[in-house]
């Protein structure tokens, strides 16, 4: 699946600009993003509900402007199940069947019983999806898209109406059943750890466009952008002048700390540096400042500590919360500079 | 189809009042608007508007002008605004508090009245007519009982009065149903909100509540005017022709055979009943939307407590019900009462009178039965017709279909336009022929009939349908069509079964406005015998009134089944 030069507006309303990406056969891919940055309208450009206003949209090495949707071969799933509420459960998942035949030469209630088997619901073909729980309802619509075979599965934002225990273990759930049947996936969500947990690559979006694409430890390590540092594990940022260099290691100044970092930045040039809340620590590290705690939230195996100093606000996460004015520090090593 | 049945007709119209001798000209339009006949004082304005405007800087010739718009010396278009305002008025006044009984309390059979209110909808006015002749006529319950009481007899027949009463029949309901919607719809957080501001109970009322029904009460009242203005088979047997509107003056003039003056005065009209329904079509698609608040709480109908304030309203609450059970119970009783009693009390004497036509008759004479097969196979037609029509055109104009509010706006159009013009055009266009290629294409008069049903009717399904179809989640449709089904397909596998009940409900709102349908079959009939029963009831009203009740209760019984449908599915009709 390849988008090329993409781009959608609604009248004066630019949604997408020139958006390239590519997905890999068989890969697991996500786009994550605030809520209106694009990610559904980009999933709805390749599902055909939309035309781009620019741009080609390709999948399987042919171009499907024009296509409808129903000659797409794309599997959706979206966030409220969409489930035909005139229609039993088994109706549901056999819908597609009535404009294909099933994979595999199997008959169509064969395949409908597999499917439900792959969900875990099998024996619940005959119920009104009214009468299911929300989990159960996403499982439906994920066989339902799944049956005829499609070879893209779009799943747009498919945990956001569950609660937080069934969203972990239902998308380990997806996750299984993707590399089961080995079909490329995009998924959309607003969810970063959801999308750290579950791709093989992800996209960060911003605004109508990509920020980053990568493999989640990529991402989560060396953000490309100060935004994509910000969304992706709420990055503490720093951003100060090159005083000098020594070797590969500069010394910026930000606010009235003076800090070491790794870059080749010269000196009197302008960059940004970004620390992860759990590699900021009390008392040790190279790098120094000196900070007055303002507040703490209790997350259970760590608590999350805000901070104040001569910068921009800062975030620690520590199992042992300090308190009072605290002396931070950071290694070298753990600063990673933006850009 | 809609070009064929609805627009070509209308446009003949158009064209019959612009094109003579085979000249454009707007000669008879000018003519109509010129006449003080038809439009009063306003004709002085189109003929000479220097020296008309000149003579208004005397503040005296303003004040003429002013008492002849009050005592109706305004023409006969004039006349026919002016009695739609005043239908208005009183149709607003009578709404409102019903409005606020639906809304604010609870009380057993509240749903059911409540679905009561979409019945003026579906009852053929002819009968509704026929009701008030019965209730006010000379020996009507009225006067018998302000006999009984001691008190003068009054004759309120073929006055102004009559006419206003029968028009807020119809339309009050209409504005109570729109007002109580749009109270239901208000928020109880944000009247919360306001007492615990510091207001009062009433100033929360006109701070919070009220400014969020005007808007309702005027879509109300703008409904009300346009079809007042459009008013035919009320002002034709309550007002007779020394009252008539442009409508009535439009019927007698065909029955004349004056096409053109007909035309010229029909364009005249439906230009100002497209104006106003554009306007509403316009406000109605910008206050869509703002449900699923939490309702205020209901006031049980018995207070828990006799405060001086609750019996206050109480009593009002009495009062009202007690108007409204003569207003709009009154007709309808008296008409079955009169239907079964004569100089000597109880008889049969008037539905032996229509066994009796049936079985001796002439030909050319009106027989019961042939209006009651008529009706039934015009309703069968039209349902052929309106349904799939009505589906299409809630599809086209879903809110989600390009360029859909200009459909709607054309589509709608016949909500507007008065079924004497339709009847007009039809009969112009199709039942004289039209010469396409060589072919000359006519209609027979039934088929006419049909056709003009059909157009009546669709905008209902349309209405029922629409909301439905809308209110679906559109990634069903999605769903439907990445599993592969086309948009047509996805239509009928996955929208229609969800919207069936929808297209139940106007499909009976079909059968009910075919059965009651009178402007446009009774032009399209004339002469003719594909009569049907409301045109029945009109022909018999003309010699005695005994029959012509018996054969209102039978319209009744027909329209009230329709109407147990409608009811069923009661759900969707409230969106009307």
């Amino acid at each position: 699946m390849r988008l090329d030069g993409v781009s959608k507006a609604y009248g004066p309303t630019t949604a997408l600009s020139g958006l390239e990406l590519t997905v890999r056969p068989g890969e697991f891919f996500t786009l994550v993003g605030p809520s209106g940055c694009g990610k559904t309208t980009t999933l709805r450009l390749i599902a055909g509900f939309e035309e781009p206003t620019e741009g080609s949209v390709a999948i399987g090495g042919e171009d499907v402007a024009g296509v409808p949707p129903e000659e797409r071969d794309v599997g959706v799933v979206f966030q409220n199940y969409a489930l035909f509420p005139t229609m039993t459960v088994a109706e549901n998942v056999a819908y597609g069947l009535r404009f294909a035949d099933p994979p595999g030469g199997a008959s169509r209630d064969e395949r409908v019983a597999e499917l439900l088997e792959l969900v875990d619901l099998a024996g619940f073909g005959g119920r009104d999806p009214e009468a299911l729980s929300g989990g159960q309802r996403q499982r439906v619509a994920l066989a339902r898209a799944l049956a005829p075979g499609p070879r893209l599965l779009l799943l747009d934002e498919p945990m956001s109406a569950l609660d937080a225990q069934l969203r972990e273990r239902l998308r380990l759930q997806v996750r299984e059943i993707q590399s089961e049947l080995g079909i490329t996936t995009v998924y959309v969500t607003h969810d970063q750890e959801e999308a750290l947990a579950v791709s093989d690559r992800v996209a960060v979006m911003d605004d109508g466009a990509v920020e980053q694409v990568g493999p989640p430890e990529a991402v989560y390590r060396r953000p490309a952008t100060r935004f994509v540092a910000e969304f992706v594990g709420n990055n503490n940022l720093f951003e100060g002048e090159v005083l000098d260099r020594d070797g590969g290691v500069a010394t910026v100044a930000v606010a009235d700390g003076r800090f070491r970092v790794e870059t080749d930045a010269r000196p009197g040039e302008r960059v940004a540096f970004c620390v992860r809340p759990e590699q900021l620590r009390v008392g040790a590290g190279t790098n120094r400042l000196s900070a007055t705690v303002t507040g703490a939230e209790f997350l259970g195996p760590a608590t999350r500590v805000h901070l104040e100093w001569a910068g921009p606000p800062l975030t620690l996460r520590t199992g042992d919360p300090p308190e009072g004015s605290v002396a931070l520090g950071f290694d070298p090593g753990d600063a990673h500079v933006l850009g | 189809m809609l070009v064929a049945v609805f627009y070509y007709p209308v446009a003949t119209v158009f064209v019959e009042a612009a094109v003579v001798d085979d000249r454009l000209t707007l000669a008879p339009v000018v003519a109509v608007l010129a006449d003080p006949f038809f439009t009063g004082w306003v004709a002085g304005l189109i003929t000479d508007p220097v020296g008309f405007l000149a003579a208004l800087a005397d503040p005296g010739a303003l004040w003429d002008l002013l008492a002849a718009t009050a005592t109706g010396r305004v023409g006969i278009i004039g006349f026919t605004a002016y009695q739609a305002a005043l239908s208005t008025v009183l149709s607003v006044a009578i709404g409102l508090p019903a409005a606020w009984i639906l809304a604010r309390f609870e009380f057993r059979g509240r749903r059911t009245l409540r679905s009561l209110t979409v019945l003026p909808f579906v009852l053929p006015s002819i009968m509704v007519a026929i009701g008030f002749v019965a209730m006010f006529g000379a020996n009507g319950p009225l006067n018998r009982a302000l006999v009984a009481l001691g008190l003068g007899r009054v004759d309120l027949l073929f006055t102004l009065e009559a006419i206003l009463l029968a028009h807020a029949f119809y339309n009050a309901p209409l504005v109570a149903r729109i007002t109580a919607a749009a109270w239901e719809g208000v928020d109880a957080s944000m009247v919360e909100t306001a007492r615990s501001l510091g207001a009062s109970p009433t100033w929360a009322f006109l701070h919070v509540v009220a400014p969020q029904l005007l808007p309702a009460i005027a879509a109300g009242a703008t409904l009300t005017f346009l079809f007042t203005f459009a008013s035919f088979p009320i002002v034709l047997a309550l007002g007779g022709f020394e009252l008539a509107t442009v409508e009535v003056f439009v019927f007698s003039q065909v029955q004349n055979l004056e096409y053109t003056g007909a035309a010229a005065l029909a364009a005249v009209e439906t230009l100002l009943s497209l104006g106003i329904t554009f306007a509403y079509i316009r406000y109605e698609r910008r206050e869509r939307g703002s449900r699923g608040a939490r309702p205020q709480p209901r006031r049980p109908l018995l207070p828990a407590e006799w405060t001086p304030g609750a019996v206050l309203t109480r009593l009002a609450v009495a009062g009202y019900a007690a108007v409204a059970v003569v207003l709009f119970v009154g007709p309808l009783a008296s008409m079955v009462l009169a239907s079964v009693t004569g100089p000597d009390g109880f008889t049969l004497a008037n539905y032996a009178f229509l066994v009796e036509r049936q079985a001796t008759g002439a030909a050319f004479r009106v027989k019961p039965l042939t209006a009651i097969r008529n009706s039934l196979v015009f309703a069968a037609g039209a349902l052929a017709l309106a349904v799939p029509m009505g589906v299409t055109v809630a599809v086209l104009t879903g809110k989600r279909a390009r360029g859909g509010s200009l459909v709607g706006a054309l589509a709608m159009a016949p909500f507007a336009v008065s079924g004497i013009v339709v009847g007009l055009g039809l009969l112009r266009g199709l039942v004289f022929g039209v010469e396409v290629a060589g072919w000359r294409i006519t209609a027979t008069g039934a088929l006419a009939v049909v056709v003009a049903h059909a157009v009546g009717a669709y905008p209902f399904v349309t209405r029922t349908v629409g909301p439905a179809l809308s209110g679906i989640d559109r990634r069903l449709v999605e769903s439907a069509r990445s599993l592969g089904a086309s948009r047509a397909r996805a239509l009928v596998d996955v929208e229609l079964p969800i919207a069936w009940p929808g297209v139940v409900a106007g499909a009976a709102f079909v059968v009910a406005i075919s059965v009651g349908e009178f402007d446009a079959t009774v032009i399209l009939a004339s002469g003719t015998d594909s009569y049907t029963m409301p045109v029945a009831v009109q022909r018999y009203i003309g010699r005695r009134l005994g029959p012509a009740t018996a054969m209102g209760v039978v319209l009744l019984v027909v329209t009230s089944l329709s109407f147990l449908v409608i009811e069923r599915f009661g759900g969707f009709v409230r969106e009307i």
